[in-house]
């Protein structure tokens, strides 16, 4: 250009212009994929009129109850203070914005398989909620499950982070319903059996068994999912009725309410036609 | 003393003895067959009311009116087939221990059940908006057996 150092300026408008629209997510995207993730349902106390996001839900699982943390935008009760950074490295490794180790009842181990787009969306929606003064509650958790270093082990020995790869060969659908099952769905945190350390059977993906507060939990592979086809599993997803009229477990029913029957038809069909593609597997005895 | 007042007595005494007895010879496996095949047509006629209260399916006086009633009756039938002979029975059931365990809790859950399919039965014929009130109270009575009491 002939004028170097108007270029140079222009050059630098230029990026100061555009740099933070790059970086900045969709609030309206990130506010389906938050239904996509379940995220209201760990993050909203279980109680009529209870403020959403604000935390307060108990799950109780073998190593004690966890209790989910306030994720609005409030500087001390909430995650206000947080940068979009401290909030990619809790969904993809699992650490807080001090480095501690958060416990796998948050399900990062599912949550690091969301695309970079995606968590800057979702960032976008939780920023732009209504900032609650709600305390997060403490853990209730047995002694030696407590101590947040020790998952340093847990993750080595069960934690691979990163984002999902497309499967080689599979399509677009399908590809989308594994997206949608293994990353912000994360099925297989009630859906895949755990070992005694709490980590999940690999080789048994979504072959159902104890849920975490111990009840029984479905097996969603092609063993026991052929016995309904494309349009029950719609209906049922999107109704909580089963073909015979039947009514799923409450926790189930809850996934329907705030997750299943909100997304896309599409998305939806996606996921069916991925749960298809699964090796059938054999019902894991409680 | 009375001859009737003793005849009839009698007759109460027969009857009830007999009918006690019969009932408490049927086999476990066949009081949990007849307990399943009830909750097997309140699923049937639940279905279409729960499918018109979502607005899934054209409203249908009729049918809906039918089905309450059926639901009204079926409501009533399950719980004699609850008896403690059953609890350990090798026949396949998803019944879980807590039945017995939590005779009170249980016997809430079916009390609500059916005092909320007795409603749902009492609504006005062709009164869309008050038989989907109903039914929306209906469905949220199921939990109360099948989440606690039911195996996955």
């Amino acid at each position: 250009m002939r004028y170097p150092p108007l270029a140079a300026v222009l050059a630098l408008l230029f990026s100061a212009g555009t740099a933070p629209a790059l970086a900045q997510g969709d609030a309206k995207r990130g506010a389906y994929l938050a239904r996509a993730g379940g995220c209201l349902g760990c993050h909203t106390e279980q109680k009529k009129g209870s403020v959403p996001y604000a935390g307060g839900r108990a799950l109780g699982t073998p190593f004690g109850t966890f209790y989910g943390p306030n994720i609005t935008p409030h500087p001390q009760a909430g995650i206000g203070r947080w940068t979009e950074a401290d909030f990619v490295r809790a969904m993809r490794h699992g650490r807080r914005p001090d480095g501690a180790n958060y416990f796998p009842a948050f399900p990062y181990p599912s949550f690091t398989r969301i695309a970079d787009g995606d968590l800057r969306d979702l960032w976008a929606y939780l920023r732009s909620l209504p900032p609650s003064a709600k305390a997060s509650r403490a853990h209730e958790l047995g002694f030696f499950y407590r101590w947040r270093f020790l998952v340093t082990v847990w993750k080595w020995l069960f934690f691979s982070p990163g984002p999902l790869s497309k499967i080689p060969g599979a399509s677009e659908v399908v590809n989308r319903g594994a997206y949608l099952v293994q990353a912000l769905g994360h099925c297989g945190e009630c859906h895949t059996p755990r070992n005694f350390l709490g980590g999940p059977k690999r080789d048994r993906f979504l072959a159902g068994g104890k849920g975490p507060e111990g009840k029984g939990v479905s097996n969603i592979t092609p063993a026991r999912l052929k016995k309904w086809d494309d349009k029950e599993l719609a209906e049922f997803l999107t109704t909580g009725t089963t073909p015979d009229g039947d009514v799923p477990a409450d926790a189930m029913g809850e996934v329907i309410t705030n997750t299943t029957s909100l997304l896309t038809p599409q998305d939806l069909a996606a996921i069916i036609a991925y749960l298809r593609t699964l090796p059938p597997l054999p019902d894991e005895k409680c | 003393m009375n001859k009737t007042l003793l005849s009839a007595g009698l007759a109460l005494v027969v009857g009830l003895g007999y009918s006690l007895s019969a009932f408490a010879q049927a086999k476990p496996e066949v009081l949990v067959k007849q307990r399943q095949a009830a909750m097997t047509l309140v699923g049937k006629y639940w279905g279409p009311v729960n499918r018109m209260r979502q607005g899934k399916a054209p409203f249908n006086a009729d049918v809906a009116a039918r089905n309450a009633g059926y639901l009204a009756a079926l409501s009533k039938m399950p719980w004699d087939g609850f008896v403690a002979s059953t609890k350990d029975t090798t026949a396949k059931t998803r019944a879980l221990p807590e039945i017995w365990e939590n005779p009170d809790k249980f016997k809430q859950a079916a009390d609500n059940f059916q005092s909320a399919a007795a409603k749902l039965a009492a609504v006005s014929k062709g009164d869309e908006d008050g038989f989907k009130a109903a039914a929306g109270a209906l469905g949220k009575t199921c939990g109360g057996c099948h989440n606690d009491f039911r195996q996955k």
